[in-house]
This record gives structure tokens, C-alpha cells and sequence, in this order.
């Protein structure tokens, strides 16, 4: 009986392994080239849909569970926040804050809920929290002469930090919402963490 | 020799502390039941500056510090007390803007170090710190990262135009 080949002679031994790894050398380069070493991928900033042309966006803010975007467009000149969907690119009205802007520094809780932001009201900058489930405007009016930089709003919407700036000197203040708004619930935020482990 | 008793010298470093309480009591309530954590701020207000804050559940960045020598804080609202952040600070870079997410794990910091602007991630639990390269090139000037750490958002200018970059993190 002739000498045949083995399979480990034959060409189609060595024809799998060489088109497998083709195949995962393609699919590394795929990856490799919309992400970073260590598994980042970059996305496209949704487009804002005022126009043509290049458009200038600045400070953004997201919602606790990354589904929406807070940034801030010009618009007749004055800087207006614009609230989209991350990913699709839609924009969510906000018809309460019409005539008040500059706007500056928007954050947002969780879902999305509360907006919390800068508008120029009454000739002065002012703290807003914009309720989008009750379509309310709620004022949260500093005493005295002092005045709100920045803010940032927890993600369930029970507390609010306030860079603010008296007498010259600039501080961060925070401030208990819990018995103003509803929470907006944060799921299961307590009870798991992330998967590289959170420290206490 | 000095004449102010060991009582005198206790008393005069405790006066601004008591101005600063009174200003804090007085100036510090919002209206329509926003009630200011009055330990929280107390302790902030010791601190020469303190300025852009960002909020995550318990959490609470932010940069202070003196003027020129500025730092990144992570303080947890539960305990009034900030949290170390072994590896996190240069002396010799310049915070521009910080966010947090929910856990206190990951911190997204954007900072100026030998005159360039950059972005990095650092991790408190194996206080690792990796470095974001923006592409195309930019100048990072603000960022915010999502409170459940997966999506980092980022202010970046580039021609003259100021645009958001999305990043998702893994």
C-alpha cells in the first residue's frame, strides 16, 4: 500500500490554522482601528442639527447611565444647551429655558429627569433644576451676593454641588435636595460595583 | 517671649472658623428646601480654593488647593472626609477639570503638564493611571464622565472650533 500522506502533510492541515488566523488578524485590525489598545472606542459626537457647517459645542454633561448628552451650541449667538440622545442623535425639547440664556454648566441626573443648569435671569446668572417629568422650572435663588460658577447634580438628584464666587474668593458648597425632589432612582447602584472593584 | 496665654493662641486660629461658620449659616440656605451640608462645607471653606466640582452619588471631586499648587479631592459626602488618592497628583501639573464615577473607582481627569493639555484615566482601587490620547489632535478643556463609568464625554478644541468627543470605556 502506497505511502500516502498523512493529514499532517496535506495542505489541508495547514490551510485552517492559516485562514483562522487571517481571519482574527483581520478582526484585530477591524478593532484596532476604531479603538485604543486597552478596548476604548471612540464615537461620533451626535450632530446637532442647527445647521450647516462646523458647530462649536462645549461643556457637556451626561446622564448617570450615559444615554444622554448635555452640551452647549450657540444659537443666534447666545449659548444654548442642547439635550440629545447619545446615540441617535435626537434632541429632547426644553421649552423653559426659551429667552433665558447664556446658559452654562448642565448636568444631569440619572435618567435624564433633572437638569440642573445656569441661566441669566433677572440681569444675574441663577441655579435652575429643570424637572423634564413635570415640565417645571424650579429656581434655587443663592441669598446674598454671591455667585454660581459651575454646578453639578448627583445622579439620583439628592444632592447639588455649587462652585460659587463671594468676595473674590471662589468655593464649592453642596446642598441636600432630598426634601425638595424625588429621587431619580439609580438602578441597583448600591449594590454592585464596578468590575475592576470599588474601594470603600 | 510671648505674652498670649496657650488659651489666647488656641481662640485666634478658631475666629475665622467662626466667621466662616456664621457666613455659611447665614448666606448658604436656597430657597425651596435645598438644605447646605453644613460639615461638608465648612471643611471645603478651609481650603484656600476649591472650584470645579463634580458630584457622583457619594462622591465628590474636585480640584483645590492654594493658588498654583492646586490638587485633585475625592471626598465622600457620607463621611466628610477625603479619600486618598495615592499616584493621582503631580506637583508639577495643573488640574483643569475632574468627574467621578458613582463608586469613587474611576476618576477622568483632564490636567496641563510641561505646557500640553492632556486626558487620563485613573483607577483608585489599583491607583493606575493611563493616559488618553486625543485623536484627531486637540486640546482637552473640560470633560464629564457618566455616573455608571462606561461613557466619558470631552470638550476638546481644535481649529479654532470647540468640539465633544465621546469616548466608550470598557
Amino acid at each position: 500500500m502506497p505511502n500516502s500522506p498523512g493529514p499532517f502533510h496535506s495542505g489541508r492541515f495547514w490551510l485552517g490554522p492559516t485562514l483562522l488566523g487571517a481571519s482574527v488578524l483581520g478582526l484585530l485590525l477591524l478593532v484596532q482601528a476604531c479603538s485604543l489598545p486597552w478596548g476604548l472606542r471612540r464615537q461620533p459626537s451626535p450632530r446637532t442639527g442647527l445647521g450647516l457647517g462646523a458647530e462649536s459645542r462645549q461643556d457637556p454633561a451626561l446622564s448617570g447611565d450615559g444615554r444622554l448628552l448635555a452640551s452647549l451650541v450657540l444659537r443666534s449667538g447666545r449659548s444654548t444647551v442642547l439635550l440629545q440622545d447619545r446615540r441617535s442623535g435626537q434632541t429632547m425639547p426644553l421649552p423653559l429655558l426659551r429667552g433665558q440664556q447664556p446658559h452654562s454648566s448642565p448636568s444631569l441626573s440619572w435618567n435624564g429627569r433633572y437638569l440642573a443648569l445656569l441661566v441669566w435671569r433677572g440681569g444675574r446668572r441663577q441655579v435652575v433644576i429643570n424637572d423634564r417629568a413635570t415640565n417645571r422650572l424650579l429656581p434655587l435663588p443663592l441669598r446674598g451676593d454671591r455667585e454660581a460658577q459651575r454646578l453639578s447634580l448627583a445622579p439620583d438628584g439628592r444632592h447639588l454641588a455649587v462652585e460659587l464666587v463671594e468676595g473674590g474668593q471662589t468655593r464649592v458648597e453642596v446642598f441636600g435636595l432630598g426634601e425638595w425632589l424625588e429621587p431619580d432612582p439609580v438602578p441597583g447602584s448600591l449594590l454592585q460595583g464596578p468590575s475592576s472593584g470599588a474601594r470603600p | 517671649m510671648s505674652s498670649a496665654s496657650p488659651r489666647g493662641r488656641g481662640l485666634l486660629p478658631a475666629a475665622p472658623g467662626i466667621g466662616l461658620a456664621l457666613c455659611l449659616l447665614l448666606g448658604g440656605c436656597l430657597d425651596n428646601g435645598a438644605r447646605p451640608l453644613m460639615g461638608l462645607n465648612l471643611q471645603l471653606a478651609h481650603t484656600a480654593v476649591n472650584r470645579d466640582p463634580a458630584l457622583s452619588s457619594d462622591w465628590l471631586a474636585l480640584i483645590g488647593g492654594r493658588e498654583g499648587r492646586e490638587q485633585v479631592r475625592l471626598v465622600r459626602l457620607s463621611q466628610g472626609a477625603p479619600v486618598p488618592l495615592p499616584g493621582l497628583n503631580r506637583p508639577d501639573a495643573r488640574p483643569v477639570s475632574v468627574a467621578v464615577d458613582q463608586w469613587g473607582e474611576r476618576l477622568a481627569l483632564i490636567r496641563e503638564l510641561e505646557g500640553r493639555s492632556e486626558l487620563v484615566l485613573y483607577r483608585r482601587s489599583l491607583q493606575s493611571l493611563q493616559l488618553i490620547p486625543i485623536e484627531p489632535a486637540g486640546v482637552p478643556h473640560r470633560l464629564a464622565l457618566s455616573a455608571d463609568g462606561r461613557v466619558l464625554a470631552v470638550e476638546v478644541g481644535r481649529g479654532g472650533l470647540s468640539q465633544v468627543d465621546l469616548l466608550e470605556l470598557p
